[in-house]
């Protein structure tokens, strides 16, 4: 299946930053997962964040739900924390249905996350 | 004894789909764009939309198989305040998702002990106001009930 799922990484002190893009579905496990390596393999920190991003998302279904399960199981067995931000209100509801956002910290968007994660003087 | 008029449901929008993954997408554009007029307030709309794409999807794979020349039938109808979304496959008795697993459970799938997967159903039931699901035959559907009045429903969840 074609992925209608984009993502793009980058580093910032102390954390690793995945912004999504289009529909997180079955088709984006591939995607998702690559840009976790590319991510965390350019964070110095080993015990640095992972931010996910997605305020260029516009659809997530279970099995896109269930990616995001697999990749905060990775993240916890690396002892990285992972947080969100750009999550609509609808699927910020979802996180808390699905009690993803009991692991994962949610932020309205990402400059906000990476001024929590890097402090003030960043 | 009085008797209560009960409207007859006023059908808004009926359509099929072949069983193809990915086509859920359609289901719910569709059925977004049947409901334009219902009076349902977005936030509501979002999560009835969630509730048909993961419904849909369930038909697509686990009831027809991913066998895209076995509709998945769509229908979209208003009683009152009720919306009801109809969404049928040919999985019959032996459909595969009948929601008779385990419930997911976050810590137990982010230990292993649980498929990262397994949400569809759990989905639906936190995104609707009700939902059933019968089967006659090999017709098999589940249906999806969404209230239109009132600002308490809006703190459903």
């Amino acid at each position: 299946m074609t992925s209608m799922c984009e993502a793009t990484t980058r580093v910032v002190p102390g954390a690793a930053i995945i912004e999504l893009s289009g529909e997180v579905d079955g088709s984006a496990a591939a995607v998702l997962t690559d840009a976790y390596q590319r991510a965390v393999t350019g964070d110095s920190d080993a015990l640095g964040t992972v931010v996910l991003g997605f305020a260029a998302v516009d659809y997530i279904n279970s099995t896109g739900i269930a990616l995001i399960v697999s990749v905060l199981a990775r993240a916890r067995a690396e002892r990285r924390k992972v947080v969100a931000c750009g999550l609509s209100p609808h699927y910020r509801e979802i996180f808390d249905i699905t009690r993803l956002s009991d692991f994962i910290e949610l932020f309205p968007d990402l400059d906000h996350a990476v001024s929590q994660l890097t402090g003030p003087a960043a | 004894m009085t008797q209560v008029a009960r409207p007859k449901p006023r059908r808004l929008d009926a359509f099929t789909l072949p069983s193809e993954p990915g086509n859920e997408r359609l289901a719910l554009s569709r059925v977004a764009e049947s409901l334009a007029d219902v009076g349902l307030a977005p936030p509501r709309l979002e999560r009835l939309k969630t509730a048909v794409a993961e419904a849909t999807m369930n038909a697509i794979e686990h009831g027809n198989g991913n066998r895209a020349e076995i509709p998945v039938e769509v229908e979209v109808t208003q009683s009152g305040d009720d919306i009801t979304v109809a969404i049928s496959d040919q999985g019959g008795k032996e459909h595969t998702d009948t929601g008779a697993g385990e419930e997911p459970d976050l810590l137990k799938k982010l230990d292993g002990a649980q498929s990262p997967r397994g949400w569809g159903l759990f989905l639906i039931r936190n995104m609707v106001d009700a939902m059933d699901v019968t089967t006659d035959g090999q017709r098999h559907t589940i249906w999806l009930i969404m209230h239109t009045g009132g600002a308490a429903h809006d703190e459903h969840v």
